[in-house]
């Protein structure tokens, strides 16, 4: 006799990878991006945050480390049973490697941001804590080719806290961004506002309210195209991405293991920060 | 004397190093500069994936990071795919040059539109998408593919009477629909050059010993990238880095750890 169908659904997985090591509160600070959400039942969210990471995105420097410590975090997410994988960062660091080594759809705020804002309106412009930010974006509008639709975009000026976001500065901060939003929209002539940063999430409420375009919130963005991937049962073209002839796997992941081990060790500055201590 | 550290981009041994080495005849260079050639400690078997590119830039960044305090004068990056430049460029103050973009550019100066070759097709989708990234797709006739995987190690050793004239065929290709200047897709494809330089009626760019030129001029003329675009990190972890990197040459048992050790040996003899 035939078994008879079940009639629940099973629930879609969806792997989000965090770009930086973190646990407790600061990781429940990123997990808010997906709880907001009305996604409906049928559609669960599990961050993972990567074994080590660089400081800060700000450069080509971090850029690399950050596609590969993503890449790391991410390999085994098909054999851990998820449907898909979204990355909490609008670097979109580790997307092109992991939609070459998966099958299930990889989703990266970057990319979908602009692509989504394009569709909203003619003119997207971005809303930046800061100006050092500004090099996430470029990787992703070279590949496409958008610079033209690009109507620049308005800094505050304060550097990110990647922990607690912008906890406890609410006051301080949602004002700076809606007088910068509004300037976006006047003087850039922005239609459609993105917030630079997965880590911005906290202000989308107050922006949207307030501001008289679209403000697209990266995270939940990705989120929401990854359940409509997964709904409609499409992902990346495998043309695009190319499977590696060879994994990588055991190297990678005890590279990132060492990676973590060493800087237990304690920080050993270098660069712009290590010069400022070594003067004091 | 000038000194310049060529990074190549799979771990390989003293052979291996010798077929890269081989670049520097392809150009003429003052008595002023010398190069060394450093193999990757560990990294990517294949270079056809956005897995394998991920891999490798920090790969060739681990390899070259250290450059200036070692005493070089400026870093050449053994790869058209221009693997580690950006992240290289934002620590270090010495030039880093790297054929990928610089190679069609140069072609630029010589011509209109330029014809890139590829080994096999990855390598044309990884191709046409770098094109296309540097706003240069207007300036591109084609990507042709010959369709032979590439070895990264032995190169085209004993596989010149098949591979050459299909190399020799798509370069006829890329000129029939416009190109007029071509360009070799990879430095492992440097033992072509005279061959189809001979045969083309177009000039055709060698890209690793473009590359050493192009360092030589920039050394000469006292110019570095510029840090707009390459900003330096707030803060570097190399030790983690190089941690990483040691633990995978040893899973790895990498022939570039053993090259290590053997001039290590031969510099504590001199002594």
């Amino acid at each position: 006799m035939a078994k008879a169908k079940s009639n629940t659904r099973r629930k879609k997985k969806v792997l989000v990878l965090v770009p930086f090591p973190m646990s407790g509160e600061h990781l429940e600070a990123r997990r808010e991006q997906s709880v907001k959400l009305d996604l409906g039942p049928d559609i669960e969210f599990h961050y993972r945050p990567t074994k080590w990471a660089g400081t800060n995105f700000v450069g080509p420097y971090d850029y690399a480390l950050g596609d590969f410590t993503m890449l790391e975090a991410g390999l085994s997410a098909q054999d851990d049973g998820y449907d898909a994988v979204c990355i909490d960062t609008m670097s979109d660091s580790g997307v092109a490697a992991l939609r070459a080594a998966l099958d299930i759809p990889v989703i990266g705020p970057g990319r979908t941001t602009i692509l989504t804002a394009m569709m909203l309106g003619d003119k997207f412009g971005m809303l930046v804590m800061w100006e050092r930010w500004l090099g996430l974006y470029k990787k992703v509008m070279d590949e496409l080719g958008v610079w033209h639709k690009y109507a620049g975009y308005q800094s505050i000026g304060v550097a990110p806290d990647r922990f607690s976001l912008l906890g406890g500065e609410e006051k301080v901060i949602f004002p700076k961004l809606l007088a910068a939003g509004k300037k976006l929209i006047e003087e850039n002539g922005a239609d459609v506002i993105i917030l630079g940063s997965t880590s911005m999430h906290q202000a989308h409420g107050f922006l949207s309210e307030n501001l008289p375009v679209p403000v697209i919130s990266p995270g939940p963005l990705s989120y929401g195209i990854a359940q409509m991937l997964l709904n409609v049962g499409l992902k990346h073209s495998r043309k695009s991405y190319p499977q590696p002839v060879a994994r990588s796997d055991h190297y990678i992941h005890t590279m990132l293991e060492a990676a973590a081990a060493e800087a237990k060790k304690g920080p050993k500055l270098v660069g712009a920060e290590g010069l400022k201590k070594k003067k004091k | 004397m000038a000194k310049v550290l060529v990074l190549v981009p799979f771990a390989m041994d003293r052979k291996g190093v010798a077929n890269r080495r081989a670049q520097l005849k392809g150009v003429k260079l003052g008595p002023k500069i010398e190069f060394d050639f450093r193999p990757v400690t560990a990294g990517p078997q294949m270079y056809m994936s956005a897995h394998d590119f991920a891999f490798m830039d920090i790969a060739i960044f681990e390899a070259g990071m250290d450059a200036e305090k070692e005493g070089y004068d400026a870093v050449c990056i053994d790869t058209m795919s221009d693997s580690g430049m950006d992240a290289l460029r934002s620590v270090l103050d010495i030039p880093v040059i790297s054929p990928g973009k610089a190679s069609m550019l140069f072609a630029l100066t010589l011509g209109n539109k330029f014809g890139l070759m590829a080994a096999w097709e990855p390598a044309a989708i990884r191709t046409r998408k770098f094109v296309k990234s540097l706003g240069l797709d207007p300036f591109c006739a084609s990507v042709e593919v010959y369709d032979v995987p590439p070895d990264y190690i032995n190169l085209m050793a004993g596989k010149e009477d098949k591979t050459l004239p299909k190399m020799l065929a798509a370069c006829k290709r890329a000129v029939d629909k416009g190109a007029d200047v071509m360009i070799l897709g990879s430095t492992t494809m440097h033992q072509a050059h005279a061959y189809l330089s001979e045969k083309l009626p177009i000039p055709v760019v060698n890209p690793g010993p473009l590359t050493y030129k192009l360092v030589e001029t920039v050394l000469a003329m006292k110019l570095s990238h510029s840090r707009q675009p390459y900003p330096k990190p707030i803060v570097g972890h190399q030790d983690v880095i190089h941690a990483m990197f040691h633990k995978a040459g040893e899973l790895m048992n990498s022939p570039t750890l053993k090259l290590k050790e053997e001039l290590a040996k031969k510099k504590k003899k001199r002594r």
